[in-house]
């Protein structure tokens, strides 16, 4: 009876053993396919939650209107709803369209992704996408939103891919600063208790001219992200402790608690290399139309 | 069971953001799955879950593979230890019992990232997450223990300490 335990001890130790030295193309293939495997759960949860959503929204319009014209019939009651449905699906339509506008504007190609998922340790500042390399992303490509940067792919399966935040520590990005022209580079700074993620630039020549509501964008050196996305705006500016440069705590441009959509901007060769794949692209918004390939416009 | 378990544990885990107030811990959500197998099922049952658990956490993590199947595995261990002292079906031992593992869980992974470099974490920032990660347990453990149990009850798959 000992042994046994024993036996079974020590192939629990293999086991782990082996996971842990698994070769990184292995690791990487494990964990691509417990992502894609998990991946239409977490669609269709996010899907779920979008619906609660707009109906908690509606019931709450719905409370507040019987609150305040207890009066009123069923039929305007009705008639106020359906206005309201056609509001949600205006708002929608706008931002549907800025969200094509702002695609004919960049000049990578970009592919449309939904949010479907956060870190599941906490440890890391990222949120995963429905997308991946059978769609042209790839690794180490930048992700945007309408409002500005956010971040870079990390882990890409063939449905999905990881993104790391800006306030993530791990994720460094060379900016300027728009009016004065000055390089610094930006960090993240993690969550900080009650408070927004944060990033700072740090590296900023001491007589540099840097003013609170600047705005900061990639610089475009190390060829990692395309010039002049957007970042944010300076918040504060100190001194550093050396007092050899300045350091300057920037605000997002892209609120990263509330992202529902991203775009990663990809290249011409992830493309090609998806167009030589038998698996077609999906959702890739053409520069030249706007519209989705494959779609009729 | 479990599986259903370990993939809906996941899939929600992945959907709810970190605490932001205490060091940014996950909802443990998995380590609860993985805590029920170990106060409830068989060995073999639990050293599954905990494994499985620790693969899909760190599959939609940047964690290497097995890291959280190591503490998942101490955090389990240290329950099927002190499982003979505890109730596993109050509500009040479950919660104590979930916050003990959960800052075990949090604390072996802590360890772990901190001795590969992943994570850059000062050991006052470890303390106050594995605190943040044992006051979630704590509230949210018994729950899952419910939800648990209450499903198996009404499959015909439960049975009072295996």
């Amino acid at each position: 009876m000992k042994d046994r335990r024993w036996i079974a001890l020590c192939a629990i130790g293999l086991v782990v053993l082996a996971m842990l030295n698994l070769p990184d193309a292995a690791s990487r293939r494990v964990k691509g396919a417990v992502r894609d495997g998990i991946s239409p759960l977490q669609a269709g949860l996010r899907g779920g939650v979008r619906e609660m959503r707009e109906i908690v929204r509606y019931v709450r319009g719905l409370g507040d209107l019987a609150l305040e014209n207890r009066a009123l019939s069923e039929e305007i009651v009705y008639l106020r709803g359906e206005t309201r449905m056609a509001q949600e699906l205006a708002r929608d339509n706008q931002m549907l369209r800025d969200l094509l506008g702002f695609a004919q504007r960049f000049p990578n190609k970009l592919i449309s992704c939904e949010v479907i998922g956060r870190d599941s340790t906490g440890w890391w500042q990222t949120v995963r996408l429905d997308k991946g390399a059978a769609a042209g992303v790839a690794e180490g490509r930048a992700v945007l939103t309408t409002d500005g940067l956010i971040g870079r792919t990390t882990a890409v399966s063939t449905r999905t891919a990881d993104v790391l935040l800006l306030s993530d520590p791990s994720c460094k990005v060379s900016v300027r600063l728009k009016r004065s022209g000055e390089f610094g580079l930006a960090e993240g700074q993690g969550a900080r208790p009650g408070q927004p993620p944060a990033v700072r630039v740090d590296y900023l020549l001491k007589t540099a001219d840097v003013q609170p509501g600047d705005e900061v964008v990639t610089s475009g050196l190390g060829g990692l992200f395309p010039k002049g996305l957007p970042v944010g705006r300076v918040a504060e500016v100190v001194m550093d402790a050396s007092g050899l440069y300045q350091t300057a705590w920037i605000e997002l441009a892209a609120d990263l608690g509330k992202l529902e959509y991203a775009f990663v901007a990809a290249t011409e060769k992830d493309l090609a290399a998806v167009r030589a794949a038998p698996v077609p692209p999906d959702a890739v918004l053409d520069d030249e139309s706007g519209y989705l390939e494959g779609e009729d416009p | 069971m479990l599986l259903f378990w370990l993939l809906v544990g996941g899939t929600l885990q992945a959907a709810v953001p970190a605490w932001r107030h205490m060091g940014q811990p996950a909802f443990p959500i998995l380590l609860g799955v993985v805590l029920y197998a170990a106060l409830n099922k068989k060995a073999r049952y639990f050293v599954a879950a905990a494994i499985l658990a620790g693969l899909v956490e760190d599959a939609l993590s940047l964690a290497p593979l097995g890291y959280s199947s190591c503490a998942h595995l101490a955090a389990g261990t240290l329950a099927v230890l002190l499982r003979k002292d505890f109730f596993a079906d109050r509500a009040f031992t479950t919660s104590w019992l979930g916050a003990l593992c959960a800052a075990v869980a949090t604390g072996t992974l802590a360890l772990l990232l901190r001795s590969k470099g992943l994570v850059a974490l000062s050991g006052r920032e470890m303390l106050w997450r594995m605190a943040g990660s044992a006051v979630l347990a704590a509230a949210l453990i018994p729950l899952l223990f419910g939800l648990m149990r209450g499903l198996e009850r009404r499959l015909g798959t439960w049975e009072d300490r295996a």
